[in-house]
C-alpha cells in the first residue's frame, strides 16, 4: 500500500467536567493519505477494480495500528473517508463501505457491529469528526461519541484520506440512562 | 490559588518511571485535562521513513486571576518538570528512543483569560527545557512558539537539530491543531521531535554558502 503519509493521533482524557476520568479515556485515530485510485479518469461507472486495488490493503494497514496504539481492549470504533477536491465523495465511500476494508478492523478488534462513518470532500487540513459506537452493540448509548481530527496538508485535490478510530471506553463521565429505559 | 500542589507534599521518583500508562497521580497533581500525541510517518527514499511527533498537555492555568506582579517561579518549578516528563515519554515512545530523535521544538498556548507570560513560564525555564533536552538527548537551545489561543487553535511547531541548531537540513515545522483546547482558563504545552531532516533538503548549509552581504544589492540582475 503506497501512501504519502500515515498519521496516528492518541488522545487521553484525564479530566472531564472537573472530575478525574479513571481509567483515562483513550481515543486513537490512524489515517493514511494516498493517491485517489480514480484520479484523472473522469466519471468512472464501475468502481470495483479500484476498490479491489486498495480497500483490503488499507484495512490491513490501519486496523492493527489502532489496536496497538490503544494499548487496551477496544470498546468503540468508527471510520472516515475524506476525499480531496478533485474527487467524488463516492470514491471515499467506495473504499470504506466494503467488507474488504471493515472486516480487517472487526477481526482485529473482535467486533461485530457496523462501523459508523463520516464521508466528505474537503481541502487539505479540513476538520472532520469521526463518530464511534460500541463494538458489539450499536445501541449502547454510553459509547456514542465522536473524535475531532484535522490532518495537516491532507488530502490534496487528487488524494483521499482514510482513517479508522477506536476508543477504550465510552464517553468520559457518561451517565445517561440506557436506551432500554425509554422503550 | 486553588492548586492541588498546595496539599501536603508527597515525594515520588519519576527518574526511571514511565508515565505512558500509569500517571493518574501526576494528572491529578497538575489538573491535567488531556494529553494527546500526534505522530506523522512519511516514507523516504533513503531513510525508509521520517517520523515526526508532537505531544500536547492541557492543564488549568495555575495563575488565573493573579496580576502581572505575581511570582511565577513556585508553580513553574512544581508543574513544568511533570509536563516535561509526560511529554518526553510520549515523544520517545513515538520515535523509538532518544537515539532516533534528530530535531526538537516546543510550544505553549495560553487561553484567553491568561497572560502570555504564563505560557512562557511553563516552557522557557530549565524546569521544562533542560528536562526535555536531556530526555531527548540534545544539547541545543530548543526553538519554540508561544502565544494566546482559542480552542481549535492551529499552530506550527518549529524544530531544529538537537545538537547542532544551525544545521539547515533540520529546520522544519510540524503543523498541529488542538481540538477543544486551550479553554480560556487553560494552558496547552507542547513538545515536538523529528527523526530526520526535511524530506528533500537541498538548500545547502553554512559550510557551503558563499559570503553574502548587502553588497549584492548593488548588482541585482532582473
Amino acid at each position: 500500500m503506497n501512501y504519502r503519509k500515515l498519521v496516528t493521533i492518541v488522545e487521553e482524557i484525564a479530566t472531564e467536567g472537573g472530575r478525574p476520568v479513571d481509567p483515562v479515556a483513550r481515543v486513537v485515530i490512524v489515517a493514511a493519505v494516498f493517491d485517489n485510485p480514480w484520479a484523472g479518469q473522469g466519471f468512472v461507472e464501475d468502481l470495483n477494480p479500484g476498490i479491489d486495488s486498495a480497500a483490503s490493503d488499507l484495512g490491513a494497514l490501519l486496523a492493527p495500528r489502532v489496536i496497538e496504539a490503544l494499548g487496551a481492549p477496544l470498546q468503540a470504533y468508527g471510520k472516515a473517508a475524506i476525499v480531496g477536491l478533485d474527487g467524488e465523495v463516492e470514491h471515499g465511500s467506495a473504499l470504506i463501505h466494503t467488507l474488504k476494508f471493515g472486516n480487517h478492523f472487526r477481526d482485529a478488534a473482535k467486533a461485530t457491529t457496523l462501523l459508523p462513518a463520516v464521508e466528505k470532500r474537503g481541502q487539505a487540513g479540513v476538520q472532520f469528526d469521526i463518530p464511534l459506537k460500541h463494538f458489539t452493540d450499536a445501541t449502547i448509548r454510553s459509547h456514542h461519541q465522536s473524535v475531532e481530527a484535522r490532518i495537516a496538508d491532507a488530502p490534496h485535490p487528487g488524494e483521499i484520506l482514510i482513517a479508522l478510530a477506536g476508543a477504550t471506553r465510552g464517553r468520559p463521565q457518561e451517565r445517561l440512562a440506557p436506551l432500554s429505559t425509554e422503550q | 490559588m486553588n492548586s492541588p500542589l498546595a496539599q501536603p507534599p508527597q515525594l515520588i521518583d519519576l527518574s526511571t518511571r514511565s508515565t505512558l500508562e500509569d500517571y493518574q497521580d501526576l494528572a491529578q497533581a497538575i489538573g491535567l485535562r488531556k494529553i494527546s500525541c500526534t505522530v506523522e510517518e512519511v516514507p523516504h527514499h533513503e531513510l525508509g521513513s521520517i517520523t515526526r511527533a508532537t505531544a500536547t498537555a492541557v492543564i488549568p492555568n495555575p495563575w488565573l486571576g493573579t496580576g502581572t506582579s505575581q511570582d511565577l517561579s513556585e508553580r513553574t518549578e512544581a508543574i513544568a518538570p511533570l509536563l516535561a516528563k509526560l511529554l518526553s515519554d510520549r515523544l520517545l515512545n513515538a520515535l523509538g528512543g532518544a537515539e532516533q530523535v534528530e530535531a526538537f521544538g516546543k510550544a505553549a498556548l495560553v487561553g484567553s483569560d491568561g497572560e502570555l507570560e504564563h505560557a512562557g513560564a511553563l516552557i522557557h525555564t530549565p524546569f521544562f527545557g533542560n528536562l526535555l533536552r536531556e530526555a531527548l538527548g540534545g544539547t541545543s537551545i530548543i526553538c519554540f512558539v508561544d502565544g494566546r489561543g482559542v480552542p481549535g487553535e492551529s499552530l506550527r511547531v518549529p524544530m531544529w537539530h538537537k545538537t547542532a541548531a544551525a544545521t539547515r537540513t533540520h529546520y522544519q515545522t510540524l503543523e498541529l491543531s488542538l481540538p477543544d483546547a486551550p479553554h480560556a482558563g487553560e494552558i496547552a504545552v507542547i513538545a515536538a521531535a523529528s527523526s530526520g531532516p526535511r524530506p528533500h533538503a537541498r538548500i545547502g548549509d553554512r559550510t557551503t554558502d558563499r559570503t553574502v552581504t548587502s553588497e549584492i544589492l548593488k548588482g541585482i540582475q532582473l
